[in-house]
């Protein structure tokens, strides 16, 4: 190609100017919405701090808000009481347990990845029948199970979403947000009380206001710690 | 239950108004005065005269003007005129809409509520009929802590003993409405105070708030328009009814007319008190006693556990809305917690951070890890272990809190630290900046390692 002067130039201002006279891509988001597809949600990713460590915080929401419910998830809820387990939950614990790790004769030593015990469901669906299968009334159901079992069993939580359709991720979310429901039978949730009373709760906000206003003679014991509550993040 | 407190005998009465007479002292253990299953004792003590007055002439229209025109505000926390908050409900163009008495009082430090609905259920209810009279709404939902077995018991009473007597029920007075009450006990998380989240717990939701706007009053329970009210300002309003509004408007500031029922607090002790909106601080603080000999106040914490810590130098602030904004506090619970110069501010600050830091719900990311970096730089502080931009962070932080937060509870929870920055410099910089704690209760101070011996 003999060389002509000024050529590249010019054919990069062409292209430039070609540019500038198409259609504009970029929109002023968010004051006008992108035009996607109506089912488009984004891309799921999930981000690392500077510390590597995963900035997912088990908060439920994304969970919660997935329409299909394909947000699998593990690991302490934001409260620090329950494992959280569901999403596919138990498909996904299940095909794990096949695939991976019995083939490798490993056993699955994490309970969020067993399959929930199995329960009676009459009384379960005794309290849907009186509660006449409403989602409006799910607090009043899962305090009904819980008087009924003693605690909130996985299970049930299963049934109640299949019987009244509402989302099962709603529902343990429901169910793992109200301190006075269970979802541990009480013998495990003796272990459970051991690990709510370490966390900074009412209690010792009580205490901690008690001791501020002298609680007695005033001074806090030598030797106790900042509080118990203070916990390493 | 906490006791009721001696106030001067001058202090006018609205919510207390029957537990004794007027011009004498009601201080004491908290006692109903009559009982709230016995309709006409109620009646003889003049509960329900004011919604017969709604239901026969006032009507809708009548009885909203007649709130607006008192200045009633939302005793909440918030201090929303309630006129205005009825008058949004009411003009919804729907056929169902609620009406909701927040009596979960979610400060575990605080009573006054539930020693307004132990005294004086009747009011309560009252309240509760007039206003879902007022913005049209057939059912109403008074939400109580399920923990409080006595004042759900007293409420049960009082309601069935009117829908006895035909006050509440189908068809009321033969107006043609319908009010029907249902008690709702609910509990298990701090946040069920705020509205939208009590509204998400009455609806069998996960307890986490909503966008506002839309405010209730136009989106709420159901998605259908609901006004939810703090159940001392529901009780205020048969008072209004009864007394008319400009009575009320005299009582108390004249922003913020009326009396609200506290829960004070001190080193010599602790009880509920109704006083007039307006007080200055420093009264109000010594309906508890005050601090003990030869200790001077240190800190006023007005607001409850989100609170602002408020130094003696601002403790002629009057005890309202605007005036307490200003200087960094809040209605909150209504609970005013005197320390005396034994407390330290940044340990103070840390208990009340952690605990907001805990309640937070996980909604938004303001909340959810916003509100524990805080909590963290305020233990750290304690521990003698604060880092070198611990006092930058926390300023940038508490002001990105503030700005982003999705509900008032994120926003509130940076209050303790602002304030200790802004009033107790010298001892948060003790802590971030020295690694000393001067009233000598946090510990232990690092001090650098010493190297191994060999
Ligand atoms: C974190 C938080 C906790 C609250 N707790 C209570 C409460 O315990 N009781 C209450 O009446 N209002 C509480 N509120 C205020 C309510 O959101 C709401 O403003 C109030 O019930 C409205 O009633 P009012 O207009 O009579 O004030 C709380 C708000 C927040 C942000
Ligand atoms: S659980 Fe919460 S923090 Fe984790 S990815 Fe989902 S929305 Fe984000
Ligand atoms: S407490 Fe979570 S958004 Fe306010």
């Amino acid at each position: 190609m003999s060389f002509v002067p000024g050529l590249g130039i010019a054919r990069g201002m062409a292209l430039t100017l070609r540019r500038f006279f198409e259609p504009k891509a970029t929109i002023r988001y968010p004051e006008q919405p992108a035009d996607v597809g109506v089912r488009f949600r984004g891309r799921l990713q999930l981000l690392y701090d500077e510390w590597g460590t995963l900035k997912c915080e088990t908060c439920f929401q994304c969970a919660q808000a997935c329409p299909i419910e394909c947000i699998d998830m593990g690991g302490l809820d934001t409260k620090g009481r329950y494992h959280v387990h569901w999403g596919p939950p138990e498909t996904y614990g299940e095909r794990r347990e096949e695939s991976a790790l019995r083939r490798s004769g490993r056993t699955v030593p994490d309970r969020a990845y067993e399959h929930f015990e199995p329960i009676d469901v009459t009384a379960v669906d005794e309290i849907l029948e009186r509660h006449d299968h409403d989602p409006k009334q799910m607090l009043r159901i899962l305090e009904d199970v819980q008087a009924a079992y003693g605690y909130v069993p996985v299970a049930a939580l299963k049934r109640i979403s299949f019987a009244t359709g509402a989302w099962y991720a709603m529902l343990y979310g429901t169910a793992s947000y109200y301190r006075h429901l269970r979802l541990d039978p009480p013998a495990r949730a003796e272990t459970r009380r051991a690990f709510d009373e370490h966390r900074p709760s009412e209690g010792a906000y009580l205490s901690g206001l008690g001791a501020a206003l002298g609680g007695g003679d005033g001074a806090r014991p030598a030797g106790s710690a900042p509080s118990a509550d203070a916990r390493p993040s | 239950m906490p006791d009721l407190l001696a106030t001067p005998n001058d202090w006018p009465r609205i919510l207390l108004a029957r537990a004794g007479k007027p011009g004498a002292s009601i201080a004491g253990p908290a006692r109903p005065p009559y009982d709230p299953g016995d309709l006409e004792a109620a009646t003889a003590a003049g509960a329900w005269a004011g919604f017969r007055r709604v239901v026969r002439d006032l009507g809708p229209t009548g009885t909203i003007a007649t709130i607006a025109a008192s200045g009633l505000r939302g005793r909440g926390g918030g201090g929303f005129p309630t006129g205005e908050k009825w008058r949004t409900a009411a003009q919804q163009p729907v056929d169902r809409r609620f009406v909701v008495a927040n009596g979960y009082e979610a400060d575990p430090a605080a009573a006054a509520d539930r020693t307004l609905m132990t005294i004086d259920p009747h009011a309560v209810v009252e309240g509760l009929a007039i206003a879902a009279f007022a913005v049209g709404a057939s059912e109403a939902v008074i939400a109580v802590r399920i923990e409080a077995t006595e004042v759900i018991a007293a409420l049960e009473a009082a309601v069935l003993a009117a829908e006895r007597g035909g006050l509440l029920g189908v068809d009321v007075l033969g107006s043609g409405h319908d009010v029907i009450v249902t008690i709702r006990p609910v509990g298990g998380a701090y946040m069920l105070g705020e509205e939208t989240v009590l509204l998400k717990a009455l609806e069998g939701k996960r307890g986490q708030p909503e966008q506002r706007p839309p405010y209730p009053a136009v989106r709420g329970l159901f998605g259908a328009p609901t006004v939810v009210n703090n159940v001392q300002t529901l009780a205020a309003v048969p008072w209004i009814v009864v007394n008319g509004a400009p009575a009320f408007a005299a009582i108390g500031s004249k922003a913020s007319p009326g009396t609200v029922l506290v829960h004070v607090r001190g080193p010599r002790g602790e009880g509920i008190a109704e006083i007039p909106l307006g007080t200055p601080l420093r009264a109000v603080a010594a309906l508890a006693g005050g601090v003990g000999d030869g200790r001077s106040r240190k800190a006023l914490l007005v607001g409850g556990p989100s609170g602002g810590l408020l130094p003696d130098s601002v403790a002629d602030t009057a005890y309202e809305f605007e005036a307490l904004e200003a200087v960094g506090g809040h209605l909150g619970s209504r609970s005013i917690v005197e320390v005396d110069d034994r407390a330290c501010i940044v340990d103070l600050g840390r208990l009340l951070t952690r605990f907001c830091a805990d309640e937070a719900c996980g909604k938004s990311i303001p909340c959810r890890i916003g509100t524990r970096r805080i909590a963290e730089i305020a233990e750290r502080a304690v521990a003698g272990t604060p880092r070198a931009n611990d006092d930058g962070l926390l300023a940038d932080l508490a002001h990105d809190v503030v700005e982003s937060g999705l509900c008032d509870h994120e926003r509130l929870a940076t209050l303790p630290m602002t304030t200790g920055m802004r009033y107790f410099r010298e001892e948060l910089d003790a802590h971030l900046l020295r690694g000393t704690c001067p009233a000598g209760v946090c510990h232990p101070i690092a001090l650098p390692t010493p190297p191994p011996a060999h």
